[in-house]
């Protein structure tokens, strides 16, 4: 006997963040949904876990601001920038917590729990959450049909509307033919740590010395994420056995106060992993006939400007708008996504280049031009504009931030 | 731990954990708990050959939660467990309370004499003791007062990733868990409604009625570590007690004495349930001859 296949409003592939929220929001609209995740249960995949304030805000329009909190959020308030380049008396803290009205400074957070209750609230405004769903086949067309395996057996679905939401690893994207410009600058590696007691909780801190860019973002209660930036020459370093020991040893840094203590006397509270940072932007619109996708698979900046899950809100926010507005849900009703898509992700991916260029470059002569950029930062405010990039949205930032000529001039080796 | 019931009693949805077979024994969580407060007690107090009952009070956990302030009166969450054991066909269980729980208690000992067993009360003293506080005391829970002012207190504690309400409950109790039940719908407001309802200001200025002696045996348990509820709370207690008063302090506890000292509560309350004698026997229906 074949059964009919289910045919819900909407088929979700990836239960991420951005996948998982928009489950939430488009349950609670009245839509039936599927949420296909991959793996059988969620835990720690070293994923990006800091939400900007304009993040925050679109979390809050999704109804999802509560996961972030109860899922183990903390919100960050300093910004400290520890580095080789500036001398102790030259370090400050940035107050982030004034960026955007009614919202505080950033949320760090151990993304897996989130995405958990997200898809726990998805589930109960009414969602369907199928976990474990293995080789997930899509077919684009005005009825697109959804394949999967699971442990019981292989199943069908055919969705009004497909969402790819499969983060860098774009499942869907491949099977619908959008394909990528991809570029890498370095390579990456993030791991949890406990026991971070003498570490300030309100502080989150970056900078480069040697060969490592590193990044600290507490999440209270003694935890913090620790990410390493590092060319492409060390992608070995930290794997294998006493990669762990190497990634904390990193941290002993003389830029850090009390030479990194803190950190390196911290414990592993989850797995290493490095990857190469790669950037990733679409060379068509990320929607066809019946399938938009959404998240880290519609594109992605590179992973230095810490915007991922940003970007990952404000795509669920906006297509679940479209989606619930009308049931007009042909291409074309994307355009205005698109649009805005396409210009805040070439917006990132413009900031990123400069900060990986000027944070993520290492040797003698990166060190002086840090050092020129930051002096030509401090006599001219306005050259700051690309740190805005990380608080307020892309559209927010004044424009002059995104011209070849302010690169240029920043970069330019006689001040 | 086993699957929850539901039953619906006094206009509200309770749910709430039985197991076991033997006397019956209430445990009633305070803020914000449920059910799940009692995790290590259940167990240990099932093996000692106990029935156990662990409601999750109005407003907590999986019950109901009435979002308007005058659902969560003391006397009515007392009618509520009143309700329960009646639905449950007990007669007169042993109550076992911590935090709010150990107030509601209180108020069910010496409204309900002869349908109590043993009383045993954690970390919170008898309401009369409370009536009165020390300026210290007052200072210990200023939070209750911040919790007063209707949608302001929920929004000041929810912003910035609930920021401050993981500043007051610090490292303590289920600290990483309570904001999973917080964020659910209403859930926030109803657990605040317990405050409302019970330690406004203009409720401390409702004339205080003589308060009836508690008969049964009690235990009072207070931890050393509570920075919320001073001893003076649990340790003048006694004097509202007419049955045998026993007072415990747990040296390595703080407010959350089931969580904090799971073997040393478990020891405490097995060894005292059922061993003593109310103060006053209840009258015997006289044998004619």
């Amino acid at each position: 006997m074949t059964r009919r296949p289910e045919q819900p409003d909407v088929v979700i592939v990836g239960g991420g963040i951005s996948g998982a929220s928009a489950a939430c929001r488009l349950a609670a609209g009245g839509l039936s949904v599927v949420l296909l995740e991959k793996q059988d249960a969620y835990r720690d995949l070293v994923r990006g876990e800091w939400l900007a304030p304009w993040g925050i805000r679109e979390a809050q329009r999704l109804g999802v601001y509560d996961c972030f909190s109860a899922g183990g959020g903390w919100e960050i308030r300093e910004w400290m920038t520890w580095d080789e380049a500036v001398t102790e008396d030259e370090v400050e803290a940035v107050d982030m917590t004034r960026f955007i009205p009614g919202i505080g400074g950033p949320l760090s957070f151990p993304h897996h729990s989130v995405c958990e209750l997200m898809a726990e609230q998805a589930v109960a405004s009414g969602a369907r959450l199928v976990m474990d769903a293995a080789k997930i086949g899509v077919t684009a067309g005005p009825r697109p049909v959804v394949t999967y395996r699971t442990p019981e057996g292989a199943h069908e679905l055919r969705p009004r509307i497909v969402l790819g939401a499969t983060g860098r690893g774009n499942t869907v994207g491949r099977q619908i033919g959008v394909t990528m410009r991809n570029s890498m600058h370095h390579w990456g590696g993030g791991m949890m740590v406990e026991g971070l007691d003498s570490w300030p909780a309100d502080v989150q801190a970056m900078g480069t010395e040697g060969d490592v860019m590193f990044m600290v973002f507490p999440q209270g209660y003694g935890r913090a994420r620790l990410y390493l930036n590092f060319p492409t020459v060390n992608k070995h370093r930290y794997r294998g056995p006493g990669g762990v020991e190497r990634f904390l040893a990193a941290f002993e840094l003389d830029c850090l106060p009390d030479r990194g203590k803190a950190v390196t006397e911290a414990v592993p509270a989850g797995p290493l992993s490095v990857w190469p940072s790669v950037s990733s932007v679409p060379e068509g619109p990320p929607v066809v006939e019946g399938v938009v996708l959404i998240g880290d698979e519609a594109g992605n900046a590179d992973t230095v400007l810490g915007t991922g899950l940003s970007c990952a809100m404000r795509d669920s926010r906006t297509v679940c708008d479209i989606l619930l507005a009308s049931g007009d849900w042909s291409p074309g009703a994307f355009t205005p996504y698109v649009e805005e898509r396409n210009l805040r992700l070439e917006r990132l991916d413009f900031g990123a280049s400069i900060i990986s260029r000027l944070h993520v470059e290492f040797g003698p002569a990166a060190v002086e031009r840090r050092r020129r950029v930051r002096r030509l930062m401090a006599k001219n405010f306005a050259a700051q504009v690309t740190g805005l990039l990380n608080m307020v949205a892309p559209e927010d930032v004044p424009e002059f931030g995104f011209s070849e000529f302010f690169a240029e001039r920043l970069f330019r080796e006689t001040a | 731990m086993t699957e929850k019931k539901f039953v619906r009693v006094n206009d509200v949805e309770l749910a709430y954990v039985d197991e076991g077979e033997g006397d019956a024994v209430i445990l009633l969580h305070g803020f914000p708990d449920s059910s799940y407060l009692w995790r290590h007690q259940i167990p240990a107090l099932v093996e000692g050959g106990f029935r156990v009952i662990a409601p999750d009070l109005r407003g907590f956990g999986d019950s109901g939660k009435p979002q308007e302030a005058e659902a969560y009166g003391m006397q009515t969450i007392v009618n509520d467990v009143v309700a329960l054991t009646m639905k449950l066909g007990v007669k007169r269980p042993h109550l076992v309370g911590h935090d709010w729980g150990a107030a509601i208690a209180w108020m069910y000992a010496f409204l309900m004499p002869r349908r109590i067993d043993h009383l045993a009360v954690l970390s919170v003293g008898h309401p009369g003791v409370f009536a009165n506080p020390s300026l210290e005391q007052r200072a210990a829970s200023w939070y209750m007062l911040f919790y007063q002012f209707p949608g302001v207190s929920e929004e000041l504690l929810r912003r910035n990733g609930w920021r401050l309400f993981k500043e007051i409950m610090g490292r303590d109790g289920d600290y990483d868990r309570y904001l999973r039940d917080l964020a659910r719908p209403g859930a926030l407001t109803a657990g605040l409604n317990w405050y409302r309802a019970n330690r406004s200001p203009a409720a401390e200025l409702r004339p205080a009625r003589p308060f009836p002696p508690v008969l049964a045996p009690t235990l009072g348990i207070w931890g050393a570590g509570d920075k919320a509820l001073l001893e003076e709370g649990m340790a003048a207690s006694g004097k509202f007690v007419k049955g045998p008063w026993r007072y415990e302090r747990v040296e390595d506890a703080g407010h959350w004495l089931p969580l904090d000292a799971p073997d040393e509560v478990n020891k405490l309350l097995l060894g005292f349930l059922g061993t003593e004698r109310p103060a006053h026997e209840e009258r015997r229906p006289r044998r004619r001859l």
